[in-house]
């Protein structure tokens, strides 16, 4: 191995290190199994499992987490915001901040919208599409769509943002957010990261200290 | 790394975190429409009331919304709902004014437990073997009614039990009615650290059968007889905050503080002097103090009025006890007696007051007498920086009395025991007997007698494992929750405060349970509310006297109780005849001989009597004096433990003559060389996984020696004997010490 061959001293200690993390970490797996028997640990009917725990789901999502990795978003019904843009422009009252996201302009999250306000319009519009039938459908069964967030920090970056202000300075949601105006599903096609964030406070006069973002 | 191994290494990562994101299944995930209009991200504070202990401290909730698991018609999935984040103290409340304890602070842990009961339980097991199948709302009231209904059948609603934690206001109401309606005797209030003596004697001495409320911030010298007032005794955040007023807040004018105890507390590790004294003395201390006041022609005998006319000799100037007399029984010098006397009757306003161990003797009551003699004497009752007695608010409405009397709970279990209660239904509410009782009183064995038992208990532990039928209750932050401070405001108070979150799990609210279990009997109980909102807004609303009750009771919970001044305050009973006292010895359960030591369990600062040992923050609270946490201990003096060959962390074994218990040593300079100290709270044998199998429980091995006048146990009268069992084996942990046991190991 090249690692070894050429490595310096402290390259090959941080090899036997890193091997050894692993093979203890899997041999405390191995070897301590949980506990069980005790009265006390039966789980309950109606208790949702025996197991609390801040650990992830699957490998899958450790692995993505430990990278900062948001996977793509999947969305529960193709919704054509280019559409709704159009008929925001030309007809009746439709804006993004107003209607379907409307906790922007108030608060630091933009907010999904619940089936509840699709249902606001299409109770009398569109109702025969299918996609709207189904929708009716659901909201029947009180069931809501799981929309999923396309954009978004990882908890290490702890940054604390807040849409409300942006708002209210008259950034455009596209600034951040991409031409979504000519999108059917909302695409993750802005690389937001610190830099663009910083350079626009720099543009703005608006502060750029630590404290601002992080926590 | 040369560049073969790094793309070898880009690739493997590469790949392996290709395969890990493959699928996902968020959006596979079935939610549900919220119920709620939520602006998201933003946070409301709504107010509420803390439950885990009797102080009745005002809270604020943190309510934001998230994403909550949830079950609707046995389909799992996911919704968005506004829920509890943090709470605080309400800083409008006249009892914690903006203050919260640690154990409120941990009281968010109770609605998020992961071993919380989320639905309606039968038994399938034997009795504790926590086997349980679900059953619905409707089949879990239809099999409560039908055991009630067979009672009544029978004619034998006497045979109807309820076993309750000590409560206030409309819900103890409530219950009263409801058996009253029903004919049966009035619910039992079981409390292992109760303070009955303490309201006897002040019923007795002062007219006020209540605790007392102590004005702290005013006061100029404190004279505290074993009360740990700023950590677990009567009301400790209204203390705190006063505490500190008395200490710092008046520049140039800073309180003296005096803790007489036989072990030292965390109150006692912040006096100014700390006094030790021999167990169950303290009365004859204060009569000491209160000779040397009269004798020197401080105060006159006759100041003392009703409360000094209880004590024998008090008029002829309590010859009895002179200091050298009183230095004799208490181990107090001469000279300390008559200086604390001096600067007590000089230094006012000044204050004196008992609690703890002082009254949990044999001779408590004459102890708690003579302490309230001495505070008379000096003139120290209804005034600024003296003891007040915060205005009681009438929540019981005149309806029905039980019939009959509850018999204590020792008496309980033993008719039980011997046939001759044959209680044939059995409620618990809040209460955890199985565990607070000392083992002579064979609770458990009572419990095996009684046909059927139903537990409204949001957790599995002792008692509810007992259960044949569990209706959880909702979480406090789930529910309508109330609280009538008893002491800690010099205002009347009424905490009352609505549900600050949507329910997470299918529980409903005792109240509500035991009205609906009213309407469903054959013969209905007719009980006058519908709902257990409506028994508080009857009672409540009308407090505040205005026109319109339901702007009152939008206000009122709006603030989170109600507080002011009673429009007609209840007078001071009149005195009871009752014959001078005498100072007689205590007495101890166990020969000296075979059991040297006195045995002083006490309230642990983080779980109290054990009740809040399920909850992880407060399992990781270190102790104030030891810095001990997840573990039980016990306190050794060091030369009791030089003798004996106890070090720091050894097993020792603690036997009584009713068993005997094994935990560590931690050898501690705060008590005197014939003491043992251990605190209560650990060693549960069922108590959800953070508190089961840990440490040992001292209150097992008490011995069943009861206040006579009040008939409540005495639990510092126990003697035992110590030895050493053992090396250290890790159990022990310490903060931030050696960490020989990972606390959390082994837990799922």
């Amino acid at each position: 191995m090249g690692l070894l061959r050429r490595g310096g001293f402290a390259r090959f200690w941080t090899v036997v290190v890193c091997a050894a993390a692993v093979v203890t970490g899997v041999a405390c797996g191995v070897l301590a199994p949980p506990k069980s028997g005790t009265a006390a640990m039966t789980v309950l009917p109606g208790q949702a499992s025996g197991i609390f725990t801040p650990a992830h789901s699957s490998f899958g999502k450790a692995v993505n987490d430990f990278f900062g990795r948001l996977p793509p978003p999947t969305q529960p019904v193709e919704f054509p915001h280019k559409r709704h843009v159009e008929i925001g422009k030309e007809g009746p009252e439709l804006k993004c901040t107003e209607t379907c996201h409307e906790g922007v302009t108030k608060s630091p999250v933009a907010g999904l919208p619940s089936v509840n306000t699709c249902l606001g319009c299409h109770a009398a519009i569109a109702v025969d599409k299918p996609i709207i039938k189904q929708i009716t459908a659901m909201q029947e069964k009180g069931l809501d769509l799981a929309w999923q967030r396309v954009y978004g920090y990882v908890a290490q970056a702890h940054v604390k943002f807040n849409h409300a202000p942006h708002i209210a300075a008259n950034v455009e949601c596209a600034t951040c957010h991409g031409d979504i105006a000519n999108q059917t599903v909302a695409q993750r096609n802005v690389n937001m990261h610190m830099g663009v964030c910083v350079t626009c406070h720099r543009e703005k006069n608006a502060p750029n200290e630590c404290l601002t973002c992080h926590f | 790394m040369d560049r073969r191994n790094f793309i070898k290494l880009t690739a493997l990562t590469g790949s392996a975190t290709a395969l890990a994101s493959c699928g996902n299944p968020e959006h596979t995930i079935i939610r549900f429409l919220p119920e709620d209009e939520l602006t998201p991200g933003i946070a409301e504070w709504k107010p509420s009331v803390c439950p885990l202990c009797a102080s009745g401290c005002g809270l604020t909730v943190r309510v934001m919304d998230t994403d909550v698991e949830v079950t609707r018609e046995g389909q799992a999935g996911v919704t968005r709902m506004a829920v509890a984040k943090k709470l605080e103290g309400n800083p409008d409340h006249p009892v914690s004014r903006g203050g919260l304890c640690a154990r409120g602070q941990a009281g968010i842990q109770v609605t998020y437990h992961p071993d919380r009961i989320t639905q309606p339980l039968k038994r399938t097991g034997n009795r504790g073997e926590a086997k349980y199948e679900a059953v619905t709302w409707d089949q879990a009231i239809a099999e409560l009614a039908t055991q009630l209904d067979g009672l009544a059948t029978a004619a034998d609603q006497k045979s109807l039990a309820f076993v309750t934690a000590r409560r206030s206001g409309r819900r103890a109401t409530l219950v009263q009615q409801f058996l009253a309606k029903f004919g049966a005797p009035a619910a039992m209030a079981f409390e292992l650290f109760g303070n009955d003596v303490l309201r006897r004697a002040n019923g007795l001495s002062f007219g006020r059968e209540q605790l007392p409320t102590l004005d702290l911030a005013r006061s100029r010298y404190v004279l505290s007889f074993g009360a740990d007032f700023l950590g677990t005794w009567n009301s400790p955040v209204a203390h705190a905050e006063a505490y500190g007023a008395m200490r710092q807040g008046r520049p140039g004018l800073r309180g003296s503080f005096v803790q007489i105890e036989s072990h030292m507390t965390q109150t006692g590790a912040n006096a100014d002097e700390w006094v030790p004294v021999f167990p169950g003395t303290e009365g004859v201390l204060a009569l000491g103090f209160a000779h040397v006041i009269v004798h020197e022609k401080l105060r006159p005998a006759d100041a003392a009025g009703r409360a000094g006319a209880l004590i024998a000799g008090w008029a002829s100037g309590l010859e009895e006890y002179a200091p050298d007399r009183v230095s004799k029984l208490t181990g107090v010098t001469v000279h300390r007696i008559e200086e604390i006397a001096r600067h007590f009757a000089e230094l006012r306003p000044s204050m004196a007051f008992a609690g703890g161990p002082p009254l949990a003797h044999t001779n408590a009551l004459f102890t708690a007498v003579a302490v309230n003699a001495l505070n008379a004497l000096v003139g120290n009752i209804n005034e600024p920086g003296g003891i007040f007695f915060t205005p009681q608010v009438a929540t019981a409405d005149t309806g029905p009395s039980a019939s009959g009397a509850a018999p204590s709970f020792d008496k309980l279990a033993a008719g039980i025991v011997a046939g001759q209660l044959p209680v044939k239904v059995l409620l618990v509410d809040g209460a955890n007997p199985v565990f607070a009782t000392p083992q002579a009183w064979k609770v458990k064995e009572a419990f095996a007698k009684v046909p059927f038992i139903a537990s409204f208990g949001s957790f599995l532990d002792e008692t509810s494992a007992q259960a044949d039928l569990i209706l959880p209750d909702h979480s406090f932050l789930e529910s309508w929750v109330e609280a009538a401070p008893e002491s800690g405001s010099l205002v009347a108070v009424m905490s009352v405060a609505p549900p600050a979150m949507k329910p997470l799990y299918q529980t409903r609210a005792m109240g509500d349970v035991l009205l609906e279990v009213g309407r469903k009997l054959q013969k209905p109980l007719d009980l006058p509310w519908q709902t257990y909102e409506e028994a508080l807004k009857t009672a409540i609303a009308p407090l505040a006297g205005g026109k319109d009750i339901d702007e009152d009771w939008f206000a009122i919970r709006k603030q989170g109780g109600w507080w002011g001044n009673l429009s007609k305050p209840a007078p001071p009973v009149a005195a009871a005849s009752k014959a001078p006292m005498t100072f007689v010895e205590p007495q101890f359960d166990g020969d000296v001989q075979q059991f040297p030591f006195h045995f002083l369990p006490y309230p642990s600062a983080a779980f109290l009597d054990g009740s809040l040992a399920h909850l992880p923050w407060l399992q990781e609270l270190p102790d104030p004096l030891t810095s001990a946490m997840w573990s039980s201990w016990v306190e050794v003096n060091p030369q009791t433990a030089e003798r004996l060959g106890i070090s720091d962390r050894d097993i020792v074994e603690i036997a009584s003559a009713h068993g005997s218990i094994q935990t560590a040593a931690v050898v501690s300079p705060g008590l005197a060389q014939n003491i043992i100290a251990m605190p209560v709270g650990q060693g549960h044998s069922m108590f959800t996984r953070y508190a089961t199998g840990r440490g040992a429980n001292p209150i097992a091995i008490l011995a069943p020696v009861m206040e006579p006048e009040t008939g409540s146990l005495a639990w510092a009268a126990t003697r035992v004997k110590i030895s050493r069992v053992g090396d250290p084996d890790g159990r022990l942990i310490l903060f931030a010490g050696a960490k020989e046991e990972k606390p959390n190991e082994g837990l799922r």
